[in-house]
């Protein structure tokens, strides 16, 4: 299968009756095409498609290629101001958008806590504060990561203390819990509550840390994927009358959202791109992504690819 | 009367009938005289263990929470109700200030006054006080034991309909066929869904269950030795969907599943069987630590909502559901004692039956010399 999913181009051929778009536009590129007749893409959901023929899902092949084939309508012209790597961006950009604008519904003033600092983390808690947060604590247990989200777009940071010997991992969370509500002055309820909180790490720790941490009646959207067997607090879901969402890829209008976001300036995406690679380095830029940093010691944030005879360095 | 019975847990397993004082009331409050009161499981886990999940009992406690009487006393500004009325009794004051009281979910107040949640007395007495908004007036149709069955009601209307947002002509399934489970199943029929799944590892529940309010039911098979709870709950799902023509999507999908058993093996099958982007509220209350499987929640954008108690609005429609016709509580009613009996009354309910093998569903207790064929 040939992989990638996360791209932008340069539109080269368009098919009869396409509107949208024509010869020479640079694109983002949505690289999930659904059936349209479902009752999951009518009701306004169709990244629950059962036939969704999604880019490097098996047994579709993916985008790290020269040429893709995309439904017109999944194809959305850059502005001027973003570049193609930008125009890539916006597929990770799309999920952030989607869980915390469309699932987690936030709200200005509100304010939430994201866990886990890789790409999907950061662009949520850049969303969360480009859609008005009050607050946006970032927490990773690598302190590089948790740097760069404080210069990135977080207001805390919290980097929760080592697991003890013996220490089961529920221990370990409420001790955690009570960690990071004491440090950053966070309460159950009222101004100092946490209203919605993230998990793109996909670490149960993570996930019940954060069940403990989120006020009461608050929204839990569960982003990253790790051990799909998480053991969680299920009294606490109860007592707090918890809305607990799974959240998978993007549906209606996040593509959208997350353009007009990087295009007016209020989330910045050129940051995470932490390395480039040549089309014929595809396998390096994997190894380096899968050691999470360069034979240099530069901690990889986003890899990006570049197509068959793109210069790294073509905008 | 001037004299104020009241059953009290004095320790884990040590519970007996004590004089307290009658409550004085204040402005906006009446007191009740309880005449019948439901036990409730959490009841029974605070005499067996003293506690239920983060309550804790640290002193003496009154007992009971789902009850109805006849209005005693009515104290100044009070107009919804007057003496002599029946009604039934919402048993959780809030402070309606707060944040929680103001947008709507009272029910997550953080300074509720819950009968019989620790350190609140509760309703097995002769006077309760209580802010008269919460007192109901019943209407003739229903009796002083109906009344009493509104409180375990209104958690399965606020678990259905509140946070359920059940529709006309979804499909829902409910895991544990004890009170508040057969309570959901009739809130999902009277709303008009098309199909009701009932299933429970006991078959005469089941059995109950279907002439009550399902349409369907189904009988786990039994775990396998060595099988772990998530390789059965795969299994469980797989032959659920089997049996009962289950999908993930379309007309065959399961809209809502509830869970009112507590148990981790309901739970993880429940998340496997709701549809594609459906909705899994938890309202029963079991071992707290449970292992659910978040790729299956995440893939499927399942919404999983913890419903804790009742708020605005649920009491009033699980009334006017039975007012009308649409719920039938009495059939739940399965053992009645005097208030005398009250420790008799646990036991039975703890046991699940009583010595002439009768199965409980609910057990009602009156109150102090009331009659307990007095409806």
């Amino acid at each position: 299968m040939v992989l990638g999913h996360e791209a932008a181009g340069v539109v080269s051929k368009v098919g009869s009756r396409v509107t949208n778009v024509k010869v020479g536009d640079r694109v983002a590129m949505e690289p999930g095409a659904t059936c349209r007749k479902c009752e999951a893409c009518k009701e306004g959901r169709y990244q629950l498609c059962p036939d969704v023929i999604f880019a490097a899902t098996p047994p579709t092949d993916g985008t790290l290629a020269r040429y893709y084939r995309l439904p017109s309508d999944l194809a959305y012209p850059l502005p001027p101001n973003l570049s193609l790597e930008d125009g890539a961006m916006m597929e990770p950009l799309s999920v952030a958008v989607h869980a915390v604008s469309n699932l987690g519904a936030l709200r200005s003033n509100q304010s939430v806590a994201v866990f886990g600092c890789g790409p999907v983390g950061l662009l949520c808690m850049a969303v969360a504060k480009a859609l008005g947060a009050s607050r946006v604590i970032a927490v990773d247990i690598v302190p590089s990561r948790l740097e760069f989200a404080k210069a990135y777009a977080a207001t805390d940071i919290f980097l929760p203390p080592p697991m003890e010997k013996d220490e089961s991992r529920v221990e370990f969370s409420m001790r955690n819990a009570q960690a990071m509500k004491e440090k950053l002055g966070i309460a159950d309820r009222g101004s100092q509550a946490i209203d919605l909180v993230l998990d793109a790490s996909g670490a149960e720790v993570s996930i019940q840390t954060g069940i403990r941490i989120v006020k009461s009646g608050g929204t839990y959207v569960q982003v990253g994927m790790g051990n799909p067997n998480v053991n969680i607090d299920m009294f606490v879901v109860i007592c707090k009358e918890l809305v607990l969402k799974g959240s998978f890829r993007y549906g209606p209008g996040d593509y959208p959202l997350a353009i007009a976001l990087a295009t007016s300036g209020k989330v910045d995406v050129k940051p995470l791109v932490s390395h480039r690679f040549p089309f014929t380095q595809a396998r390096e830029a994997f190894e380096t992504t899968r050691n999470g940093k360069s034979p240099d010691g530069k901690g990889v944030i986003k890899a990006i690819i570049s197509g068959p005879d793109v210069d790294i360095n073509e905008a | 009367m001037s004299d104020n019975p009241s059953f009290v847990l004095k320790s884990i397993l040590d519970a007996e009938i004590q004089q307290k004082p009658v409550p004085e009331i204040e402005a906006n409050e009446i007191l009740v005289e309880v005449k019948k009161t439901g036990i409730c499981g959490t009841d029974v886990h605070f005499l067996v263990h003293g506690s239920v999940g983060d309550f804790i009992v640290e002193k003496p406690m009154v007992l009971g929470h789902e009850s109805a009487g006849v209005v005693s006393k009515v104290g100044p500004g009070v107009t919804n109700v007057k003496v002599g009325d029946r009604v039934a009794m919402e048993p959780a004051a809030t402070c309606r200030k707060c944040e929680a009281c103001k947008e709507g979910r009272y029910q997550i107040c953080p300074d509720i006054i819950c009968a019989a949640t620790p350190p609140t007395d509760g309703t097995l007495t002769r006077y309760y006080r209580l802010p008269s908004d919460l007192a109901y007036p019943l209407p003739p149709s229903l009796s002083l034991e109906d009344g009493a069955l509104m409180e375990p009601l209104s958690v399965a209307v606020h678990a259905v309909s509140k946070l359920g947002a059940l529709r006309s002509n979804q499909s829902v399934a409910v895991f544990g066929c004890g009170p508040v489970g057969l309570l959901c199943m009739a809130v999902a029929k009277a709303l008009g869904a098309s199909r009701v799944i009932a299933v429970d590892i006991i078959p005469d529940r089941l059995e109950f269950a279907k002439t009550y309010a399902a349409t369907d039911t189904f009988l786990p098979p039994s775990i396998d030795k060595g099988e772990s709870g998530v390789t059965f709950s795969i299994r469980n799902a797989q032959a659920m969907k089997e049996k009962l023509s289950i999908t993930e999507h379309g007309s065959r999908a399961i809209d809502l599943v509830l869970d009112a058993s507590g148990a981790e093996v309901a739970i993880q099958t429940g998340i496997r069987i709701a549809k594609s982007g459906g909705t899994f509220v938890q309202v029963g209350i079991g071992n707290r630590d449970i292992t659910i499987d978040m790729f299956a929640v995440l893939c499927k954008e399942l919404v999983l909502r913890g419903s804790f108690r009742y708020g605005p609005g649920d009491y009033s429609l699980a009334i006017a559901l039975v007012a009308s016709g649409k719920v039938d509580v009495k059939s739940l009613v399965s053992h009645r004692f005097p208030f005398t009996q009250a420790c008799e009354a646990f036991e039975i309910t703890r046991n699940g039956k009583s010595p002439d093998g009768k199965g409980v569903i609910k057990v009602m207790i009156s109150g102090p010399d009331v009659d307990i064929n007095e409806v």
